[in-house]
């Protein structure tokens, strides 16, 4: 899997704060950090930006360039903030997102042909979001693909995103989003690469309850083929399932469980918690988010506590 | 002609059963279903839906005309009311204590003892005693109902997310149930139920109102919560399992079509008819989508919707 870093994020206080003081120190040690705990790519998600996007931009790539050595997402709403970091990425950089709409589509993918980037891609309508995997392909296939390929950008570098939904209001969209990924890797072949922002899914949860079912739904998305993630690598327990998953560590019981979820998702099926052992205290809070994120069992934030 | 075979689904899971009255007091059991609301071929429903008929502490100044004619003097005393509803065929009591709303005239314990005792004199049916809805006040007379309504199991409501400790706390003292009330929310309505459960008011003490909208009012979004709820119980989640209380009565009788009997279109007909109409169509609906207990005020409706509570508990 690929890790792509989510802390260099503007929302976050004394992120935006070292932005705005051009505080090279911070950003350059939250970069080293992340790439320390295994990120691949780091995102740098800088808002709407409309003002001095194009500045920011520049100056947070020339500085998380002179610590780290990986490639970065550009996360902006701001075609000319992407287009000012895309001409000082030294690595294959991701344009960090369009979505279905043409106003997108048509400003970022000549962008990512012009500088041969990659460029995620939500599945997002300009009526929103489609409740179904299978609306979810139309936009792909009607909206998205074509532009791409008129563009003239290579179908490797496009990452489809099928934008994930907080399961506290909208449980039964993460089955489906599931789905999404699974037809997303279906469509075409070769396959298309997939990507998604993987915390949304506890969006609005207490902080007790978010790092697990973060790492819990990661590891279905990786099952249905996943490719990439944008996640927190500072979170400990997260990078472990992705360890577990890549080096397939079954030498542990959350291990074989890890993997048991992830095989079943291999095979396209649901994954049947009746046979974990639930007197493990740990087993069991995953069997119980497995069952929320399968829309099994009704969310509600104390789900774990009974 | 062939036979049909009804489609049976296998459920694993059911509504609890709650006990409200008993010792001297005639006694109810709600809940226990195995299944949706009257599919007698696939489950049972073991406990008749219940219609409970409110009663206020204080005299509605705000009430229709029409509910005010149907009940008489008996609205300035909640115990000759309480005995009038009885006549009039409620199985259970509920005891609205409005008037300890600040914005009514404020009343306290003492009032709320008063009235909670008036009233379990007067009838021998079981009681459901509800705040007014402010938490504070909430906390203040239920408290003090639910003393001296020690032994006679009563319900009490509301608990809410804000306040249920204190109602919880005393209910679990006094051997009563409580009311878990939450905003039209499936997910909030579970949590309520969790935290509830976890300080240690057991199953079979707590129903749920996961709040009514009135016909032409969110009735829809009642309907398809409730019975969602419903489902995720028969699935096994013990947390969504509680059986449900719905205002019906004071959410339809709100509303312009009840209460409004002029300045409207000529159109809207009959207006004693429609706000009947109003109130009966909003409990039948929800009957139908999962509630155990359907609080109402009309005397004539009482009537309309238990002989519809006959014909769908009787199993042909």
């Amino acid at each position: 899997m690929i890790v792509i870093g989510e802390c260099i994020h503007i929302i976050a206080k004394r992120v935006r704060e070292a932005v705005d003081n051009r505080d090279k120190g911070f950003i350059q040690g939250l970069a080293k950090l992340q790439v320390e705990r295994g990120a691949h790519v780091l995102d740098l998600n800088l808002g709407p930006m409309k003002k001095a996007g194009p500045e920011v931009m520049s100056w947070v790539v020339d500085a998380v360039q002179e610590a780290v050595d990986v490639p970065l997402s550009l996360d902006t709403t701001n075609p000319a903030a992407i287009e000012a970091g895309l001409k000082l990425c030294q690595k294959k950089a991701i344009i960090n997102s369009t979505d279905a709409t043409e106003e997108r589509l048509s400003a970022l993918m000549p962008l990512a042909a012009k500088y041969n980037a990659n460029i995620i891609a939500l599945s997002l309508g300009k009526v929103g979001l489609p409740t179904t995997a299978d609306a979810r392909i139309e936009l792909v296939a009607e909206k998205i693909l074509p532009v791409a390929m008129e563009q003239g950008v290579p179908m490797d570098n496009i990452y489809l995103d099928p934008l994930v939904l907080t399961v506290n209001g909208n449980q039964d969209q993460a089955p489906e989003t599931v789905n999404a990924v699974r037809f997303f890797k279906q469509m075409t072949d070769p396959p298309l690469m997939t990507i998604c922002g993987l915390s949304n899914v506890s969006n609005s949860c207490p902080a007790e309850v978010r790092p697990i079912l973060n790492r819990v739904y990661l590891i279905i998305m990786l099952g249905a083929g996943l490719d990439s993630a944008i996640v927190d690598p500072l979170d400990y327990e997260l990078m472990e399932a992705v360890r577990i998953i890549d080096s397939r560590d079954d030498s542990t019981p959350k291990g074989e469980l890890y993997l048991a979820l992830y095989d079943a998702y291999g095979l396209s099926e649901e994954f049947d918690t009746s046979a974990v052992d639930m007197t493990d205290p740990e087993l069991r809070e995953i069997a119980k988010t497995i069952d929320v994120l399968q829309n099994k069992t009704l969310y509600a934030h104390g789900y774990l506590r009974l | 002609m062939a036979a049909v075979e009804m489609p049976v689904e296998k459920w694993t899971g059911k509504v609890h059963e709650v006990r409200l009255g008993g010792e001297g007091r005639k006694s109810i059991v709600v809940g226990g279903e195995t299944t949706l609301p009257f599919l007698h071929f696939e489950g049972s429903i073991p406990n008749r839906i219940a219609v409970a008929v409110e009663v206020q502490d204080q005299e509605p100044s705000d009430w229709a005309t029409s509910l005010v004619s149907a009940w008489g003097d008996v609205l300035r005393d909640p115990g000759a009311w309480a005995k009038k509803a009885a006549e009039f065929g409620a199985d259970i009591i509920v005891l609205r204590l409005r008037s300890a709303h600040p914005e009514e005239r404020n009343t306290g314990a003492a009032e709320a003892k008063a009235a909670v005792d008036k009233v379990l004199s007067a009838v021998d049916l079981p009681v459901i005693v509800l705040g007014p809805e402010v938490a504070e006040k909430d906390n203040e007379v239920l408290v003090a109902a639910s003393e001296v309504a020690r032994g006679s199991r009563v319900a009490l409501g509301n608990c809410m997310e804000k306040n249920y400790r204190t109602i919880a706390a005393t209910a679990i003292a006094d051997g009563h149930v409580v009311i878990a009330k939450t905003p039209i929310e499936i997910n909030l309505a579970k949590q309520l139920n969790i935290l509830i459960s976890d300080i240690g008011v057991p199953v079979d003490a707590i129903l749920m109102d996961p709040t009514t909208g009135a016909l032409g009012y969110g009735l829809e979004y009642s309907y398809s919560m409730m019975e969602r709820l419903h489902l995720a119980a028969l699935q096994g989640d013990a947390m969504t399992a509680m059986p449900m209380v719905c205002t019906v009565g004071e959410e339809a009788w709100r509303q312009k079509e009840a209460r409004v009997a002029e300045g409207v279109p000529a159109s809207w007909g009959d207006h004693e008819q429609r706000s009947l109409l109003w109130e009966e169509f909003t409990a039948i609906s929800l009957i139908n989508s999962g509630a155990d207990i359907v609080v109402l005020r009309h005397p004539k409706a009482v009537e309309v919707v238990k002989a519809t509570i006959d014909r769908l508990m009787s199993q042909v």
